[in-house]
């Protein structure tokens, strides 16, 4: 048995070395750099945890996180219940709609969102304009802004998280739970929901850890005071100042540090609670329930409201995308192609980027994920933990961060950085734990015993492999590839870092028009038609493999 | 399983269209130019259009030109500095005199005095135009002024502020918005033009004021050009000159506020060492300075560094932004131009760079909302003891305390003392 397993691991922690390791401690060895000098030590950690300025966005960081995962929770677990289990019109849509902000990079829906609520947004004038209000609401600049955008942005992971958990409960259990007397309400907190742990964490430690990355969100709102933006301005304007720098790298490590903690106590979490039904071979939906009329609007009226606030994104940004000026009006009133006439001259070569860095990071993704997660859940190689842990490394670590380890590793020593191909390993290392998670749980969820008959009756390992555990695993393992895809697509911390002229993905685009400034109707089409291809795109995946959105989202409308 | 193997061979077939184009593309036998910098879209637009139709005339072939700009212009240089003794650049394209003597300093870049560089003049008014020995070149000149949104600031029934001090009147209290120094090159030369301009000790006064007045520092100067013309907040500051004419241009409601003090930018241009292409980014230099590379120039939204060129005959000659350029500065020549410009010393200016900015961003930045209370409370008190005189109390060991407490705070930046002064006056008041 070890034998194969040991081969399978020591390839992939040659890979870790390469893409992990390697350029992670380039980056440890800079925090402990003291400008001016050619010294190492601990000086910039010593002040970071003395500064009271550090401790503050620190803070802040922690506050903004818990009430994000708050927010999301809420309102994502009546959206997950409804998706999963009711038997509903109209449901294959409203679940594209309320994944669509996952594939959006979280600052294209801050600018929809700048656009309709700002000072002269939208809202505001056709408030003033009906004279409800005299001066101008805020409504989204400062923290209630940040959670507002960052919770619409995350919800879909913890929606997706608990409909894959509750699709794969054993009905069973709940029906078991009926027979004893717990009904309704009653049974879905003490025996769904905890059922659901596992899948939930897998969703909420993504959530939780995304305050600590996300750079630009806080940026566009005008609040600099968190780790991750406050790391990013000190790395990427030091200018002369190498302590600047080293302290943006503190910062980086700091909230990777914590964010690796965390990760690690929800996982020891969920690997103490092992739920597993010995009927899970068996079946493929979960439980749908025909909701009562009143129970059906009100879920309808809640799916519409959260869809709404979806569509706003796309929305907004498509009508900029067709007016070149829209300021200080509710609605354009000046139509153009304009801007998309640009983006024709400018776009294929983001769009072909985009496809094409996705789609390779992908296939890397798959070819290592799958083993890795073999390796992890099924197999007792000595190291495995430390290979999930340093996968689970690269969730924590913010893209800045990961930016700018491998334009320090990959430069002069080992020129990966000069060609191409950095793009896509770039994003295939950074996303590859999206994949890894899902397939993971998906593993813990898969009873040994069937792998275990499948090779008592002389099939071999890899024979059990492609026969028994992929057919089981199909699930998970797709659901793994649509969000590493669409995590890849959107990626932007990393490859601003690496892009070179030539190499600029769709999100690069948005980003150098919006920063560019006045290019705003520009940056609008880049976005809108970035939702656009990723909306085809699930679209045609819902439709030739329907069993992905069922396998995310339990069962919709019989075709 | 059907199903299922119609999913897998769906994502094999899609995955491989996708890659088929990778594999496909062509090697074009054009030559090549890369450059890097700061400049706005508009006028890298411009550039390159005109300098590929000027090489494929000239030298009957293409030129693929790359143009790498990861943000403002500090972002840049980290950029130049990443790749090492490999640029992946031979062109520094933009950025003020600041910029391009740190280049100079770390040695990346070198001289080259393109053609027509004698018509680039050497000095306006005390400031430095192009580097004497020919490591930098100035080809788009402009001044640091402010942008303000003339609808909003209409709206809220305010004048538009005209010098540094009005800039200061509690008027335009939360109608101001400005960027970090450290993460804008405008905004350091800013802080460093009140320094500079009012005096070290006056200077960091004014510029901890002006923080007290704004609505919230912006990412950078190309957010504080957005959240301006968007009207999110009516005045910016530190913002390049030719902003408002180009924001104008595209509909915005935009005015330049020319201060009373400010500094010329030279907006330079270097040859990187090692450059990948040298041959084509010398050609490309001695073409940036040609008549026709400065027309190219100007319709990219930037003005002009010939010291001959008459922005009348261009208009004639149909260069459609000569109108915009006459209108926005009132002369034929940007350098007939009279400012009222300090006495700037960029040698001071570079040397304390990061110092400044770290000045800022532990005295203001970091105690930004401490310094607004503290400042809030003074004001508070001197209304107080302003009240009392107007009802002929003794306020006379008040108003020294209050006066002290401002000093405090303008010229020491100890916001915790001043508050305290404050206080005591306060008390001063009432004491019998």
């Amino acid at each position: 048995m070890s034998r194969g397993n040991n081969f399978i691991a020591s390839l992939l922690w040659c890979v870790i070395a390469l893409l992990v390791l390697y350029p992670l401690s380039i980056l440890m060895m800079e925090s402990f750099k003291i400008s001016g000098t050619a010294e190492f030590g601990i000086n910039n950690y010593l002040e970071f945890f003395q500064d009271t300025y550090y401790l503050k966005t620190f803070w802040n960081t922690l506050v903004l996180s818990t009430m994000v995962l708050l927010a999301t929770t809420l309102f994502g677990i009546p959206l997950a219940y409804i998706l999963a289990r009711y038997r509903q019109r109209g449901k294959t849509i409203f679940t594209a709609l309320i994944l669509l902000p996952i594939v959006l990079p979280a600052y294209a829906g801050v600018f929809a969102f700048v656009i309709f609520f700002g000072k002269f947004g939208t809202m505001n004038l056709l408030l003033m304009n009906a004279g409800i209000i005299e001066k101008p609401i805020n409504f989204i600049y400062g923290f209630h802004g940040l959670v507002f955008i960052e919770a619409l942005h995350m919800l879909p992971f913890i929606v997706l998280s608990l409909s894959a958990g509750l699709t794969t409960i054993d009905p069973s259990f709940e029906e078991a739970a009926e027979v004893e007397g717990a009904s309704g309400f009653w049974r879905f907190i003490t025996v769904t929901l905890p059922l659901c742990t596992p899948s939930y964490l897998a969703g909420a430690v993504i959530v939780f850890l995304w305050p600590f990355t996300d750079w630009l969100t806080p940026l566009i709102l005008g609040q600099v005071d968190f780790l991750p933006s406050v790391a990013y301005i000190n790395i990427a304007y030091h200018f002369t100042d190498m302590h600047r720098k080293y302290m943006g790298i503190v910062a980086v490590i700091v909230s990777s540090v914590i964010c690796i903690t965390i990760f690690l106590l929800a996982r020891w979490w969920v690997e103490k609670r092992k739920y597993t039904g010995l009927s899970k071979g068996t079946t493929s939906e979960g439980r749908v329930i025909e909701p009562g009329p009143l129970v059906k609007t009100g879920s309808y009226l809640y799916m519409f409201f959260i869809a709404a606030l979806v569509l706003l994104i796309p929305i907004v940004l498509g009508l900029s995308a067709f007016s070149r000026r829209w300021v200080f009006e509710p609605l354009p009133t000046y139509w153009t192609l304009d801007n998309f006439r640009v983006i024709l001259l400018e776009s294929p070569g983001l769009i072909k980027n985009s496809f094409l860095f996705s789609s390779i990071a992908l296939i890397f993704g798959i070819a290592f994920g799958l083993p890795a997660a073999y390796i992890i859940v099924r197999t007792r190689v000595p190291g495995k933990d430390a290979l999930d842990f340093i996968i689970t490394l690269m969730l924590a670590f913010p893209g800045i961060a990961i930016g700018v380890s491998y334009l320090l590793a990959f430069w002069k020593g080992i020129p990966l950085a000069t060609h191409w191909i950095i793009m896509p390993l770039a994003l295939f290392s950074r996303r590859l734990p999206y994949f890894l998670r899902i397939a993971h749980s998906s593993y813990l969820q898969l009873d040994i015993s069937l792998e275990e008959a499948s090779e008592v009756s002389g099939v071999g390992k890899f024979g059990t492999f492609i026969y028994i555990t992929l057919p089981l695993l199909i699930k998970g393992v797709l659901v793994g590839v649509v969000m590493f895809f669409i995590m890849a697509f959107q990626e932007i911390s990393t490859a601003i870092f690496l892009y070179r002229g030539g190499w600029e993905t769709l999100p690069i685009g948005i980003y150098l028009n919006w920063h560019r400034g006045m290019e705003f109707g520009i940056c609008a089409a880049m976005a809108f038609l970035m939702i656009v291809i990723t909306f085809i795109l699930l679209l045609i995946i819902a439709k030739i493999g329907g069993g992905i959105l069922k396998a995310a989202w339990g069962p919709g409308e019989k075709k | 399983m059907n199903k299922r193997i119609l999913t897998a061979t769906f994502l094999a077939v899609f995955s491989i269209a996708l890659l088929l184009p990778a594999f496909a593309t062509d090697a074009q036998a054009a030559d090549k130019l890369g450059w890097v910098g700061p400049v706005y879209k508009e006028l890298s637009d411009s550039l390159t259009m005109g300098f590929k139709e000027y090489y494929k005339k000239t030298y009957g072939k293409d030129v693929d030109i790359t143009f790498v700009r990861p943000g403002g212009w500090p972002v840049c240089i980290d950029k130049v500095r990443a790749w090492g003794d490999k640029p992946d650049a031979d062109i520094f394209l933009g950025a003020g005199a600041p910029a391009h003597e740190v280049l100079k300093k770390e040695g990346r870049i070198v001289t080259y005095k393109p053609k027509d560089w004698d018509m680039v003049p050497a000095e306006w008014n005390g400031m430095k135009v192009k580097d004497a020995a020919g490591y930098w070149t100035c080809f788009a000149p402009w001044i640091v002024t402010n942008l303000y949104n003339e609808k909003v600031l209409k709206a809220l029934k305010l004048p538009p502020p005209k010098t540094w001090k009005e800039l200061l009147n509690p008027i335009y209290r939360g109608n101001i918005v400005q960027t970090l120094p450290y993460a804008s090159g405008t905004q350091h030369e800013v802080v460093e033009i009140l320094l500079q301009g009012f005096g070290e000790k006056e200077g960091w006064a004014m510029n901890r004021l002006l923080a007290a007045q704004l609505a919230r520092f912006s990412t950078g100067s190309t957010d504080t050009t957005q959240l301006t013309s968007r009207g999110e907040v009516p005045i910016g500051v530190a913002q390049p000159q030719m902003n408002a004419m180009v924001a104008r241009k595209d509909g915005y409601p935009v005015r330049d506020l020319l201060p009373d003090k400010t500094i010329l930018v030279p907006e330079a241009v270097a040859l990187m060492k090692n450059a990948p292409n040298e041959a084509v980014g010398k050609i490309f230099l001695d073409w940036l300075f040609s008549m026709e590379g400065q027309k190219y120039v100007l319709e990219g939204g930037y003005f002009t560094a010939r010291t001959d060129i008459n922005f009348t005959q261009w208009e004639k000659e149909g260069v459609a932004m000569a109108k915009h350029a006459k209108a926005a500065l009132g002369v034929d020549n940007f350098w007939d131009l009279k400012v009222g410009f300090i006495e700037y010393d960029l040698d001071l200016a570079a040397k304390r760079w990061d110092e400044v900015n770290r000045y800022y961003e532990f005295e203001i930045y970091r105690k930004w909302g401490e310094l607004k209370s503290s400042l809030f409370l003074i004001e508070e008190v001197e209304g107080e003891v302003n009240a009392a005189k107007a009802a002929k109390m003794n306020v006379k060991k008040a108003e020294a305390k209050i006066k002290e407490a401002r000093k405090i705070f303008e010229y020491d930046g100890n916001y915790a003392a001043a508050r305290l002064a404050a206080a005591k006056a306060r008390s001063l008041l009432v004491e019998k």
